[in-house]
């Protein structure tokens, strides 16, 4: 941030602080942000983080009990892992020479032979090894004996505000960062209504203190606050956010954040350079 | 068929109903068996819990126009 501002806060360095992070989550406290932008991160990673996502489906074959769109849809919904920067994006031009792939291509033939089967994700077979379903156990349709599916599938990026299947996560929130003050005096540390009255189990008295055991599980409820208002107040920082967000496993969650930044990046220069053709047009 | 995805939040669910079904034909309570296989929110979990598998029920049919045996 180069903009001045008049107010001491948000001239403090912007931060970020890893909490929680694994294969498939993350939960990160962006410090000395405004709620605002830190919002806007969350809705980017929901609607415009790009990802793979089966779009065309040539149907040669279709025995089963679903219908045709119906499968399609199904199809459509699988995640499968994408490559960054390998296929091309809905807004780059595909015709150029020398440019990125715009599809990956991915086939699903299967016919059962004496009993009923489940078709699964494991039975699609994808031309690219990068691109897979992340997971090879979703149930597509079931066949009987005799029945048969071939089908030729097309995968595109896209962006989760043209269709959900294209959206890298189930989860992406944005909360204030709670604050819990406990006053040092009067408090007997013996009747622990306080530590009763929390559904999310955040204070406790150890060594005979009531302290903060987990400070990020604490949802700001207040009803600690109410057990026990003269000790106890609890509140937001507004100028910290807890971001939380769940990946579905075509991106990793590290991935998707920084993603999601260039993301914003990107609308805020566009943005940018259409505003000053309007004021030189105005000139 | 069990939906692919969460309804509420897009989360996978669709490579999850069988491990569910087979925990509970097992004894275990549907409680135990939706933690097990690590479905937190209860979005998630009610698309397991009130699915009703009727394929099979359908599978000694066949479209008309299609292939397959009688």
């Amino acid at each position: 941030m180069t903009k001045k501002s008049t107010s001491k806060k948000s001239t403090r360095s912007f931060k970020i602080e890893f909490i929680e992070e694994s294969d498939n989550r993350i939960m990160v406290l962006l410090r000395n942000i405004p709620v605002t932008m830190a919002n806007s991160i969350r809705r980017v990673i929901i609607s415009h983080v790009p990802t793979l996502a089966i779009e065309r489906v040539f149907i040669f074959r279709n025995d089963s009990l679903m219908n045709d769109d119906m499968l399609a849809h199904r199809l459509g919904l699988i995640p499968l892992t994408t490559p960054l920067g390998k296929y091309a994006l809905p807004e780059e031009a595909p015709d150029e020479e020398g440019s990125k792939p715009e599809y990956a291509e991915l086939t699903l033939t299967i016919e059962a032979k004496d009993k009923p089967i489940t078709v699964l994700s494991s039975d699609i077979k994808s031309k690219d090894p990068d691109v897979k379903p992340v997971s090879g156990d979703i149930e597509i349709v079931r066949l009987a004996p005799g029945q048969g599916i071939e089908a030729e599938m097309w995968a595109y990026m896209g962006r989760g505000k043209d269709h959900a299947k294209w959206s890298p996560v189930s989860v992406s929130v944005v909360r204030g960062l709670p604050v819990i003050r406990i006053k040092k005096t009067g408090c007997n540390k013996k009747c622990k209504k306080c530590v009763e009255a929390c559904p999310k189990g955040v204070l406790a008295v150890k060594k005979g203190q009531l302290i903060v055991k987990d400070l990020y599980k604490c949802t700001t409820c207040g009803l600690c606050m109410e057990a026990c208002p003269d000790i106890i107040k609890v509140s937001i920082d507004e100028t910290s956010s807890i971001l939380y967000l769940e990946s579905i496993g075509q991106l990793r969650p590290i991935e998707i954040l920084s993603l999601a930044f260039d993301e914003v990046i990107k609308k805020l220069d566009d943005f940018y350079s259409s505003l000053n053709e309007v004021s030189l047009e105005n000139v | 068929m069990i939906p692919v995805r969460c309804f509420t939040c897009g989360a996978v669910i669709g490579d999850k109903y069988r491990k569910f079904r087979e925990y509970v034909e097992g004894g275990m309570d549907p409680k135990e068996a939706l933690d097990k296989i690590g479905l937190e929110r209860y979005c998630c979990r009610r698309m397991i819990l009130s699915h009703v598998e009727i394929i099979d029920k359908f599978l000694i049919y066949r479209r008309l126009g299609t292939g397959g045996r009688d």
